[in-house]
């Protein structure tokens, strides 16, 4: 059973009436993955024997007239940087493979107490580090609309596995444009939630001043129901906001005419697409035919993003990887002394990426160049956080593109470092200012390839966001 | 500023990773292309602007009472793990 055409409201919808049973939904989940995941590859790690008893359990409970969750029976896929207890956790690393955990993300528990049933982990670059899903250690995740682009990254197996149909929603998580990118880039909606506002309890650790768990799903309905599961406090994670959650469901109908929607001129230069630029666009009109006004805006500093992120977060990274090192988890290398082991151990579980930040996030914290490097992207960010907060005080929401271009063809950066990085450009600003973005498709280029807007609010503001992107989607914006 | 070979070997040392032989010539030419590219923030002046290590949002100091609650336990994690045995940690210098 493909699930392309169909989304959660509505199969819960199906099996409160009987028209379809769990068991069977889950079945056909399944056997769509083995008919099109070889060619997909999101998935790192099935669990169809739980899955299939989560299953019979709902219908039972089904069968009995019980009330039903909002998620109840509803398929859903985990990133592989999240911990499922006693299904493998790899972050798609070598490092790590064979760590069975003992325990659950409180996402992910929070999701499987409102129903969700989880079919299984999905790919990713590895610890989150990548654009395209292309660092992972154990395969590439293709992109659904063409296979020989990339699906973006580095949620990209979860972004792969919603737009390929083999899941409803997915759990991603975004450091600097992790969920959005991939979203952008197979067409569907993707959130990255305010910095704390989803506990990060079970999230394995890469940019810690970074990191947010977010949804990717077809509709914003979804993520927005998903988003009113997973929000709010949780006492295991210390950085998790004691903000009450508000009811993002309920308020997506609410009017959105008169809503100001800042356009940041530094989004807008030669170095965008032009065929993302004129769906962009359109999708801008479409806001001012709901009766938003558009206003041009500047965020000056967004010109120093990529450099401000790539210190502040392989700085960061350089700290929370210290902990692989051979003593706790995944396969340990060989040695006669212990500094050698953990030498070994990182030398054979860790992929190109990871050491190339490794080594730079240490450069960067070094004596001598905490100051010029580390120390001085801190305060980079202090004044992107004042560029934020002033556009703020003008504007509701800032729309940008989440990228300058389509999904590009795989290989196609992985040899030039730097260049890939840049194309992270409009999803890191966000993620340094630690605002809610979320990204909804706007369109297909004449490739045919998804087109990606991005919606930007202000701090705890995911309710007039979603808002905004609903009514975007139920205008027609997703296929402008 | 560019990334020397002697640099590369040198960071890889602190971050207890080894770099092959082979590696150290790309990775110095690659580590160099991104050092170069973010001195851009060089351009930017930030005497008496404070750093930002983390948006604080409205996160409080997570206290809360001394109570036993169920979490997982040793044994669990001993079942899933092989147990914290390493190599000799103490080594004549």
């Amino acid at each position: 059973m493909n699930l392309k055409n169909i989304t959660a409201d509505k199969l819960v919808a199906l099996y409160r009436n009987r028209d379809l049973s769990v068991t069977e939904v889950i079945q056909g989940v399944y056997e769509e993955i083995a008919r099109v995941d070889g060619d997909i590859k999101a998935f790192l790690a099935l669990c169809p024997d739980r899955a299939l008893d989560d299953a019979r359990r709902m219908d039972e409970r089904i069968a009995s007239g019980e009330t039903l969750e909002p998620l109840a029976g509803v398929p859903v896929a985990i990133k592989d940087n999240m911990v499922v207890r006693d299904l493998p956790t790899t972050c798609a690393s070598r490092i790590l493979e064979g760590y069975i955990p003992p325990y659950t993300a409180t996402a992910v528990e929070r999701l499987r107490g409102a129903g969700a049933i989880v079919v299984g982990k999905v790919n990713c670059d590895e610890f989150g580090m990548g654009s395209t899903t292309e660092n992972s250690g154990f395969q590439i995740t293709r992109n659904p609309h063409n296979l020989d682009r990339v699906p973006g990254g580095s949620s990209g197996g979860s972004a792969a596995s919603v737009a390929s149909g083999t899941s409803l929603i997915a759990l991603g998580s975004d450091t600097g444009g992790s969920v959005r990118t991939p979203a952008a880039f197979c067409g569907v909606v993707g959130v990255k939630p305010t910095y704390g506002r989803v506990s990060r309890y079970g999230l394995v650790a890469f940019g810690s001043s970074l990191d947010q768990i977010g949804p990717i799903s077809k509709s914003v309905r979804e993520a927005a129901q998903t988003m009113e599961i997973i929000a709010g406090f949780d006492h295991f994670d210390s950085t998790s906001a004691d903000t009450a959650v508000d009811e993002y469901v309920r308020n997506l109908d609410q009017p959105i005419n008169g809503t100001k929607i800042g356009i940041p001129k530094e989004y807008f230069l030669p170095g965008l697409n032009s065929e993302v630029r004129a769906k962009i666009e359109a999708g801008m009109r479409l806001y001012e035919s709901l009766g938003c006004e558009m206003q041009e805006i500047s965020l000056p500093h967004t010109e120093y993003a990529v450099a401000t992120y790539y210190l502040i977060a392989t700085a960061e990274a350089s700290s929370n990887l210290a902990r692989y090192d051979g003593v706790r988890y995944g396969p340990r290398g060989d040695a006669n002394s212990l500094q050698e082991m953990y030498r070994h151990t990182r030398h054979n579980g860790f992929g190109k990426e990871v050491k190339r930040r490794i080594l730079l996030g240490t450069y960067a914290l070094s004596a001598g160049y905490y100051d010029a490097y580390y120390l001085k992207a801190l305060k980079v960010r202090t004044l992107m956080l004042k560029d934020f907060q002033k556009a703020f005080e003008k504007v509701d929401i800032i729309l940008t593109p989440t990228s300058p271009t389509v999904a590009f063809k795989i290989g196609e950066k992985t040899g030039d470092p730097l260049s890939m990085y840049l194309s992270d450009i409009f999803t890191i600003t966000g993620s340094l200012g630690g605002i809610p973005v979320i990204s909804v498709p706007c369109g297909k280029n004449s490739e045919n390839m998804p087109v990606g807007m991005q919606l930007m609010g202000n701090h705890f503001q995911e309710s007039l966001l979603l808002r905004v992107a609903h009514q975007f989607e139920k205008a027609g914006g997703f296929t402008v | 500023m560019k990334i020397s070979e002697k640099d590369v070997e040198y960071v890889a040392k602190l971050a207890m990773l080894e770099v092959a032989e082979d590696e150290k010539k790309e990775l110095a030419a690659q580590l160099s292309a991104i050092v170069e590219y973010v001195e851009k923030l060089n351009e930017l002046d930030v005497s008496g602007i404070e750093p930002t290590p983390q948006v604080v949002t409205s996160i409080k100091h997570a206290v809360r009472d001394d109570r036993v609650a169920p979490r997982t336990g040793s044994a669990e994690a001993g079942r899933t793990v092989k147990l914290f045995k390493v190599p000799k940690v103490i080594t004549e210098r």
